[in-house]
């Protein structure tokens, strides 16, 4: 199987749905000549041209508009909002226009658009330009939000996206695009709201989201060290939920942590344990233990920023926490 | 007459406040409903109306905690006298308790609360463990599952080796079945000491005259039993529902440990077999129960049982009816014991027995004199012959 990172596992759906579909283009700020601010889109350009790949004015809330208003027409357009942060400036057209349209017309209309964005600290970004979002939008009746976490899932969850006549808001980790990872030599594409199990465990599930998997990743494989065995759980789609699966395992360990890098407090993981304590509470044998983000701005100092997000410790004392260790 | 003013029980448990400061001074008029002093109870502070007008005429108790109910003031009309109080010393305040030690790993209870996850509790509710009687080590003292299921293995990791299951044999549920129903029948016991002197002279000459038939004390007991049966016919009888049934043969059983467990066959006409003939058909049935050879007939039709426990050095006890016979004699060991006779002490080889008798077919003087009759043959064997 060949090796791709997760930036070019983007840029393979997106080129190779551009190849085989007139309809399906990209639009967004700087993603042409300059190939995206995360470098995405590089090359591009080159091979589709201008009209496939628009550069746009800095208002996202005209290029949301814009990509929403083709796919009314019957296009499969991909917007990039460079920022999570700025999906605020396009929040307008996704939240009231997209997700509703579809409703409105009463199914004579279809969005088949999608939002791609990407987010996350790590890199001292500031409080502007590291936001993890994504709960926002979950909130939302008529979106599908996506939020994958290694070069396989982003590949054919963006392909799923890009076909699913719904809006789909699309999150991507600033710090995941240099992960590198096996895909399938031709694209699989994954089905929306099916979760992955990246690890079997017995004692305790992870649901984790984004960076928190290898974080996850990282502090089972330390628990494992001490007798604990972890089970991680990565939802992949955020709506629609795979309620199943979760409740499935931790129905067999019996205990259970979230986990993400948005801030704790009204985040994902909120609706995660929820859905945990409501399904599955006759077999809950500790709280719901939640990861996340303290309640604050990221700061722009490193070990500041470092200090705010979670990372692999957090989860493993998480995990401690609820074997009671 | 003046009106005493009374401590009042302003809520549910509570049983004393604190009189903080009268807002009224002797002598002072005051009318119903107007504030009066200012009580300090475990809620609140707040001030209590006067439910009387007139003059304060006294305080009894200017301050302090005082018992609800007790009287601590009197209203009434102007100079009028009261009768004396005696001011309650003012309750000292409590020592304040030794603030308790944390043991928050054992003590899961908050307010009588369990702290016990979900699935513990419904691990408890599903085994029918009490999570009351748990101890839990999660965090905070929380019963976890580990908990429930520790505690259900506990139990059976001491009784299990312990005992093995052996499906119950039939002797075992007859035995289950009938001490069962003895149990219900109304019984009474009477006991009783016979020298065994004459009796055992008697057993080991006759051992020695016909060593091959070895007779016993329990053969000795079989003939005199049997003897005192027809000597006390009303005895020798059974009860059932509508009627006293009489038997005119004592058909005398033997209560025989066999490997299986207790049978007890039966000397049949024991009253018309000589001593040596008991004996014979007595080692006969001991033999074949302990074989398992027993038929039928020879557990059938006894209207009395001897037990005797006396070989196995049992100083005395009380047997369970043997149903549906009317009494059971139950034979301890014979031991030397001093006793007082003629203003002397002798050393006496004495033996204890204990009649049970259904006290619906038997009364106690006929279970005495029939017990008495035992004695006395036994303490001279040669008027049972």
């Amino acid at each position: 199987m060949p090796e791709l990172s997760y930036r070019e596992a983007v840029r393979d759906a997106l080129s190779t749905a551009m190849r085989q579909d007139d309809d399906v283009f990209i639009m967004g700020e700087d993603i042409a000549e300059m190939g995206g601010s995360m470098g995405v889109t590089h090359g591009m350009l080159e091979e589709f041209g201008a009209e496939r790949v628009r550069n746009t004015p800095i208002s996202e809330m005209a290029l949301a508009g814009a990509a929403i208003g083709a796919a009314m027409q019957g296009m499969r357009p991909i917007a990039e909002i460079m920022y999570e942060d700025f999906m605020t400036l396009a929040a307008e057209q996704v939240v009231n226009q997209a997700a509703k349209l579809r409703y409105m017309s009463g199914g004579q209309l279809t969005v088949p658009v999608v939002f791609r964005t990407q987010g996350g600290a790590g890199w001292s970004p500031g409080a502007q330009h590291a936001q993890q979002l994504e709960a926002w939008f979950v909130h939302i009746p008529g979106l599908k939000v996506v939020f994958a976490s290694t070069p396989e899932d982003v590949r054919g969850l963006l392909w799923s996206s890009i076909y699913d006549d719904n809006p789909v808001v699309f999150f991507e980790h600033r710090t995941l695009y240099g992960i590198k990872g096996e895909v399938p030599e031709k694209i699989e594409p994954i089905p929306i709201g099916k979760a992955r199990v990246h690890r079997e465990g017995e004692d305790v599930t992870v649901v984790a989201t984004g960076r928190l998997v290898h974080e996850s990743l990282q502090a089972a494989e330390e628990a494992e060290k001490e007798g604990i065995s972890v089970e991680i759980v990565d939802p992949r789609t955020l709506q629609p939920l795979d309620e199943e699966t979760i409740v499935a395992s931790v129905k067999k360990t019996n205990r259970a942590v979230v986990a993400h890098e948005a801030v704790t407090r009204m985040g994902f993981g909120a609706e995660v344990a929820s859905v945990i304590q409501y399904q599955a509470f006759d077999w809950l044998d500790a709280p719901v233990e939640r990861v996340g983000a303290k309640f604050s701005p990221l700061p722009f100092a490193p070990v500041m920023e470092q200090f705010v997000v979670p990372h692999a410790d957090d989860v493993l004392a998480a995990i401690k926490r609820t074997v009671g260790k | 007459m003046a009106t005493e003013v009374r401590l009042p029980r302003l809520g549910q448990g509570m049983e004393s406040g604190t009189i903080v400061r009268w807002l009224k001074s002797e002598g002072e008029a005051v009318a119903k409903g107007e504030p009066l002093y200012e009580l300090d109870t475990d809620k609140v502070t707040q001030e209590v109306e006067a439910e009387a007008s007139g003059v304060l005429l006294k305080i009894a108790v200017p301050e302090g905690e005082v018992e609800v109910g007790r009287t601590i003031g009197f209203i009434g009309k102007e100079g009028e006298s009261v009768a004396a109080v005696e001011a309650p010393a003012p309750k000292p305040k409590e020592a304040q308790p030794a603030p308790k030690e944390e043991k928050r790993v054992s003590e899961p209870t908050t307010n009588g609360r369990i702290k016990a996850s979900p699935l513990a509790r419904r691990l408890a509710r599903e085994r029918g463990i009490d999570l009351a009687s748990l101890r839990g080590t999660g965090p905070e003292g929380r019963i976890v599952a580990e908990d429930v299921q520790r505690s259900e293995e506990a139990p059976r990791a001491v009784a299990a080796p312990a005992a093995t299951s052996t499906p119950l044999s039939n002797v075992r549920k007859t035995i289950a079945r009938r001490l069962t129903e003895a149990w219900t029948v109304p019984a009474f016991t009477l006991t009783v000491s016979a020298d065994m002197s004459r009796a055992n002279e008697l057993v080991e000459r006759r051992r020695e005259l016909e060593p091959d038939v070895r007779i016993t004390i329990t053969d000795l007991l079989t003939r005199i039993c049997a003897q005192a049966l027809v000597r006390h016919p009303a005895m020798n009888v059974q009860y059932t529902v509508d009627a006293l049934l009489a038997f005119p043969n004592a058909n005398v059983g033997i209560a025989v440990a066999a490997p299986q467990g207790l049978v007890v066959p039966v000397v049949h006409n024991a009253e018309q077999l000589t001593l040596g003939q008991i004996a014979q058909v007595r080692s006969d049935l001991v033999s074949r129960a302990r074989d398992g050879k027993l038929r039928t007939e020879d557990l059938e039709g006894g209207t009395f049982t001897i037990s005797n426990l006396g070989m196995f050095a049992v100083d005395q006890f009380v047997a369970v009816l043997n149903p549906p016979q009317a009494s059971i004699l139950a034979v301890g060991a014979t031991s030397e014991q001093v006793v007082p006779r003629d203003g002397e002490l002798h050393v006496l080889p004495l033996m204890t027995m204990t009649l049970t008798c259904d006290h619906r077919a038997v009364d106690g003087a006929t279970g005495a004199e029939f017990l008495n009759t035992i004695k006395t043959f036994l303490e001279d064997p040669g008027l049972a012959l």
